[in-house]
């Protein structure tokens, strides 16, 4: 297992946000995590990253516990995530947050600052240009490299979100909504893209969806969660065929 | 014992009155209102000018003051500025009210000059004494324990029991449902403004028949109530009632001979490390709490960040690298020819600018690339000028080396200064460094070896220098060092991490960047950049005068350079140069009644950045473009509205 969280439970103030909820994401493998709005996706993906702090249960990296490690401890053990709310830093372009995140755990932090001070910061090397614009290529960027983020549409925001969070070369990728703002060819493209992070990148991903039949298509294994709780967890035929899942989230949408 | 018990009561019942207005209006518009002290101070000189100078009752002033003038006062900076805050991002809300704390005194000064001796009170005239366990309390003592009860009594049933409050609750939540809903949200902040005005008015008062209508430590007292305030969380109603009484029993218990006899067994009892500290209470306690509350995490300080304004979306291209450095260059070129058309004194008064613009890069570094406002760059510049001064004139070390070192030695001290804040937020760690600026004052500055007399240690020009053109030729130099250094670190990685940060903390931390970090080196950076400034200002000045690195200059500093440009190198230089050539033109200029005039435009400086929050170089450089951009905008939008 490269990510596994164990009863994990979230309480604000007296809504209880998430009750026990547990997931294990095996290596190279995409794992699927629905549920009705406000079911606690988001907040879920919170505590594995290390935004929320859980009143109770455990969350392991690649065998290591990191409950109480920071979320950018996790990030160099190679958790990556991207938000439902775009989170962009708006005043940096495409090109710079791809190399931002793909410069992250290289060299001590005093050696580069120092390095930073005296003008040596700037620069960037072929090799790490070369893995900047793959990133950028491989989520079709590289035309709006050069613009900067708080410029770019809700679509291709998305696709700046998931070029920087895979430039971190994590080995396991927390995406919330990835396709919302996206339209179906979009959202064709990118369940191509998520596939090829699996088997060419050997990224383990974890994939919250409004759009259920992507998550069934694409999941080797699929969680429901509703108020805060697990009410199914199988393979995508399960789920399909489960009568809970069915009555409180599939029955409503359709 | 017990004398200190009751004027305890009575000072604590101060802060309580000022706290509540602070706790009021910061909850329910997210605005912390710097400016609370400057308020109460110009409504105090309102109610003294009433009564002392046109022979008002005091009761009639008094009410006058408190029901007529405060609210009007309330209503017309709501109107002007506290309005257009609910949409500006954090930092531009936190600086435009240290625009006003700039701005309001000097202009108090101006309308009203000459000085203010007498002690005229607003209730009883003359008080009634009487005697309780054997201290004298007198009537008016009583009125303002009464008074603060009272007020805490009503804020506790305006915002609890009444449709106000329930509108003020709704709005802070979720402004957009609230007017959604039907509250009418600027009625809402408007109120909430006349309220928190009047107490600062009826704290002003209070106050100022108390304790006397002097300037400096009227501010200082009020500026204790922000301790409070932080004991509150900024939202607790009881817990800024208690913690305002605890801090003025502490506050006046520490000067009572047992306190100072049990410290005179550690210390010289004379010593400033005594005699500061009943001043300094308010931002030790401060200090304590924000320490207790870090473990709490950053969650229940979170303000919320606004909604991105369309207007104020940056342009689809980055500028040109030229067009970015032509500001600066420009700037620096017409610095190096000056000295061909200046006189004497004016070609002092411009290297009075540069060595400020060295301190003022600092604010680039700490707050136009870091996002925090620091009020405590004064003071690295004053404790490295201080070193500066002992290294160079009582231990003979070159003035060149001693800059640097005392500039290392303001690093470590800064990160001190930031280091219990980080995690709890921007309003946080500006209270922070404000609380660190008053302690150091209070004591270090007023060291004897420091102090010197209020004079300041000699500094001697380095070696080779000595005279005026070589002197400003260095000056020029080590500006233009110290850009390239600011320039590189905004082109770096570290710079990029600073912008990342600015925009998402979650998002910078989980990409692997420690935020904490990364601010800690921007903080460090600027600790060093204030103290270098500050040592080379001292040599400019030829003294280390403590008194040159008040808080208050501090204070005056962050608004003009955020006036000119806190994002740009060139807004530094232009800053450092406005601040000493401003005064000097005023002098040459105008009357002496005037002599403030460049303060209450530094300080509406910032305030105007309500308005536009990237400052005057910006104005300049991309003003035409953005609104050319934006003229094109609205074209396209009202050909889509025309179009069917
Ligand atoms: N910071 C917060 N404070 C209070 N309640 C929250 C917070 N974040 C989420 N919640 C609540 O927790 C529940 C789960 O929310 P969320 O995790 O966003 O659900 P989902 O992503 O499944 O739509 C919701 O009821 C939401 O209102
Ligand atoms: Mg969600």
């Amino acid at each position: 297992m490269i990510l596994e969280a164990r009863d994990v439970t979230v309480r604000y103030g007296g809504l209880v946000a998430l009750d026990g909820v547990s997931l294990a994401v095996p290596d190279r493998s995409i794992v699927g995590l629905i549920g009705p709005n406000g079911a606690g996706k988001t907040t879920f993906f919170g505590v594995l990253s290390g935004l929320v702090r859980p009143r109770a249960g455990t969350v392991a990296l690649a065998g290591a516990d990191v409950t109480r490690r920071s979320p950018q401890a996790r990030a160099r053990l190679g958790l990556a995530r991207t938000f439902q709310r775009l989170e962009l830093f708006g005043e940096l372009t495409v090109r710079e947050h791809v190399l931002l995140a793909h410069r992250q755990g290289r060299g001590s932090p005093f050696t580069r600052f120092a390095r930073d001070l005296v003008g040596l910061g700037a620069r960037t090397d072929p090799e790490e240009d070369a893995a900047v614009t793959s990133v950028l290529e491989l989520f079709g960027l590289a035309a709006a490299a050069d613009r900067p983020a708080a410029a770019l549409g809700l679509g291709t925001g998305r696709l700046v979100e998931l070029a920087r969070a895979v430039a971190t070369r994590p080995r396991v990728l927390l995406l919330d909504e990835p396709s919302s703002g996206l339209d179906a060819r979009e959202t064709a493209q990118l369940a191509e893209v998520l596939r090829r992070l699996r088997d060419d990148r050997d990224v383990a991903l974890v994939l919250v969806e409004h759009d259920v039949e992507m998550v069934l298509s694409l999941a080797r294994r699929v969680t429901v969660l509703d108020f805060g709780q697990v009410i199914a967890e199988g393979t995508p035929d399960e789920i399909r065929a489960d009568a809970a899942v069915q009555a409180a989230y599939l029955g409503t949408t359709t | 014992m017990t004398l200190y018990v009751v004027t305890g009561l009575v000072v604590g019942s101060v802060y309580a009155i000022a706290t509540l207005g602070l706790v009021l209006t910061y909850s329910s518009t997210r605005v912390f209102n710097f400016a609370h002290g400057a308020i109460a101070y110009f409504l105090a000189v309102v109610f003294y000018e009433l009564t002392v100078e046109h022979g008002w009752d005091g009761r009639v002033a008094g009410a006058a003051t408190i029901l007529v003038v405060s609210p009007l006062l309330g209503l017309a900076l709501w109107a002007v500025l506290f309005r257009r805050l609910a949409d500006t991002p954090p930092p531009v809300r936190l600086v435009s009210t240290i625009g006003l704390w700039v701005a309001l005194p000097a202009l108090t000064r101006i309308v009203f000059e000459g000085d203010r001796y007498e002690r005229p009170s607003m209730v009883f005239d003359p008080p009634h004494q009487y005697r309780l366990l054997g201290v004298g309390v007198d009537s008016n003592q009583v009125a303002v324990v009464v008074a603060a009860a009272v007020i805490a009594v009503a804020m506790t049933i305006l915002l609890r029991a009444t449709p106000f409050g329930l509108a003020v609750r709704a709005t802070v939540d979720a402004p957009r449902m609230a007017a959604v809903v039907g509250v009418n949200t600027s009625l809402v902040s408007a109120g909430a403004w006349m309220v928190g005005t009047t107490l600062a008015g009826v704290a002003g008062v209070l106050l100022g028949s108390y304790r006397g209508f002097d300037e400096v430590q009227f501010t200082f007292l009020v500026l204790g109530s922000f301790a409070a305030v932080v004991i509150a969380r900024m939202h607790s109603l009881v817990l800024a009632f208690a913690g305002s009484i605890l801090l003025g029993l502490v506050q006046e218990l520490s000067k009572s001979t047992r306190v100072t006899d049990f410290l005179g067994g550690f210390v010289d009892s004379q010593s400033v490390w005594v005699r500061g500290l009943p001043a300094s209470i308010p931002f030790l306690v401060m200090l304590v709490f924000l320490l207790a509350y870090r473990g709490l995490g950053r969650e229940r300080f979170v303000v919320a960040a606004p909604a991105a304004d369309d207007d104020d979306a940056p342009p689809t291209r980055a500028p040109a690298a030229w067009r970015r450095i032509l500001p600066v260059v420009c700037c620096l070129a017409a610095v190096a020819v000056a000295p061909a058309f200046l006189s004497g004194l004016w070609e002092g008064i411009v290297a009075k600018g540069l060595a400020l613009g060295i301190v003022f890069l600092s604010y680039t570094v700490v707050t136009g690339e870091g996002g925090m406002i620091s009020l405590c760059q004064v003071t690295f510049a004053g404790l490295a000028a201080s070193v500066t001064a002992d290294l160079a004139t009582n231990h003979g070390m070159d003035v060149l080396v001693a800059v640097p070192l005392a500039a290392l030695a303001a690093v470590p001290i800064g990160l001190v200064a930031a280091l219990p804040s980080l995690r709890l937020g921007d309003l946080y760690l500006a209270l922070a460094t404000l609380a660190f600026a008053v302690l150091v004052q209070n004591t270090f500055f007023e060291l004897d070896w420091v102090a010197n007399d209020g004079v300041g240690i000699a500094v001697p020009r380095p070696e080779g220098f000595g005279d005026d053109l070589p002197f400003y030729y260095l000056l020029v130099a080590l500006f233009t060092v110290t850009a390239v250094v600011v320039r590189n670190l905004k082109r770096s990685t570290t710079g990029l991490e600073l912008a990342a940060t600015r925009s998402s903390e979650p998002a910078t931390a989980t990409i692997g960047v420690s935020v904490e970090r990364t601010k800690l080196f921007a903080f460090g950076a600027s600790a060093f950049l204030a103290g270098a400034g500050g040592g080379l200002y001292a040599v400019y000045g030829g003294f280390a005068d403590p008194d040159q690195y008040d808080v208050l200059i501090g204070v005056v500093w962050l608004a003009v350079v955020v006036t000119w440009g806190v994002r740009s190198i060139a807004g530094a230089l232009l800053a450092g140069l406005a601040f000493a050539v401003f005064p000097q033109l005023v002098t040459e200029h105008l009357s002496s009644t005037w002599r403030e005039l460049p303060t209450v435009l530094f300080g509406l400086g910032a305030i105007g950045l309500a308005r536009e929050p990237r400052g005057v170089v910006h104005q300049v450089v991309h003003g035409h473009r953005d609104r050319r951009r934006r003229r094109v905008e609205r074209r396209a939008a009202r050909a889509a509205v025309a179009a069917p």
